[in-house]
């Protein structure tokens, strides 16, 4: 049930969604791993939107060279823990919600345990090494993720549901070179809301989701693209002959 | 024979948005993309490895459905083919 003060907060958008589909927001809980240049703006969002509960990971501290793109910190923040920078902040905007703020690292031992009991995962990480452990635990535990990445003034985004559609290893078998990427806080902004969009019309079972189609965004052009995307059959982490934690267990 | 082939992201500023070929008959997806990058060291490099093979990460489709670069050698373009050359990227 929205209390009163819910009903109030969310007016606008339950013209748009019900109150039925606020319940639903309220009822979810999203896993937001990272909380930097795609961190902020979806963590931002998802709160004022009324996710009931926000889980939002991250190891690092604020450095004064994050503040032109991660909207979550200020100033004052430099050299505070971006968790704890996240979890004042998103309490300011939305005392209504849970926040679940984790000074930890996402990495092979931890992030099954991390994600816990999360109705989907936004992958707003920086390196494909973690995204493709967390592609893992969507697969294992049958929940979505939803993939956004940023270089300069591109962005990509997908939505991968297990079973429906490619998981992220099928799209991207290989890492690209790590590097310092070049970065306009727009870019992950607008890719940011992609991937927030896309959360909200899984939670509220609305509209057509980002699944099998890579949305690429050129921000120099000032277009967007979609490509097909399919599941590869010999992929490593999902396909036919691939060994997941699930089937090993099931194995054991 | 057209075939339209498009870059995305780092291979755009580097090669372009968009090229029409006019490759002839019997050319496949690999031969038309280093025709296509010849001449431009840099955006050729960002494409190709020292051993002129596509480079590990890029993503290379045709008419919406994705090519192995270990099958690109022996995928012939057919006349009016839609070719997709881009790099994931990887910031967030
Ligand atoms: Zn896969």
């Amino acid at each position: 049930m929205l209390s009163e003060r819910e009903r109030e907060r969310y007016q606008r958008q339950i013209l748009l969604f019900g109150e039925e589909g606020q319940e639903r927001l309220k009822e979810a809980e999203i896993f937001i791993a990272g909380a930097g240049g795609l961190g902020s703006p979806v963590a931002i969002y998802l709160a004022v939107g009324g996710v009931g509960t926000l889980t939002v990971v991250d190891s690092d501290a604020v450095d004064r060279t994050n503040l032109n793109r991660q909207v979550l910190h200020t100033d004052r923040d430099t050299g505070v823990k971006k968790v704890a920078s996240a979890r004042e902040k998103l309490e300011a905007l939305n005392p209504d919600i849970t926040i679940r703020a984790i000074d930890a690292h996402i990495g092979e031992g931890t992030a099954a345990k991390l994600v816990g009991r999360a109705d989907g995962i936004v992958d707003c990480l920086d390196n494909y090494p973690a995204r493709y452990i967390l592609n893992r635990v969507a697969l294992d535990k049958g929940i979505p993720l939803f993939h956004g990445a940023i270089r300069g003034m591109y962005g990509q985004a997908t939505t991968i549901i297990p079973g429906k559609t490619p998981c992220l290893a099928c799209i991207f078998p290989k890492a690209p070179p790590e590097e310092e990427f070049p970065v306009v806080g727009v870019t992950p902004g607008l890719i940011g809301m992609v991937q927030v969009n896309e959360v909200l019309k899984y939670l509220l079972g609305t509209g057509d989701l980002l699944a099998n189609r890579l949305f690429l965004w050129d921000g120099l052009q000032g277009q967007a693209t979609e490509i097909c995307v399919e599941r590869n059959p010999a992929c490593a982490t999902c396909g036919d002959g691939a060994e997941r934690g699930r089937v090993k267990r099931r194995k054991g | 024979m057209k075939a339209r082939v498009r870059f995305f992201a780092r291979f755009r500023e580097l090669l372009g948005a968009e090229v029409i070929a006019e490759p002839a008959p019997g050319t496949s997806f690999l031969t038309l993309i280093r025709d296509v990058t010849r001449g431009n060291g840099e955006g050729h490099d960002a494409v190709f490895d020292e051993g002129g093979a596509f480079r590990e990460h890029v993503i290379l489709m045709r008419n919406g459905k994705r090519i192995e670069a270990t099958d690109a050698g022996e995928t012939m373009i057919a006349d009016g083919d839609e070719i997709a050359v881009f790099p994931p990227v990887s910031g967030g």
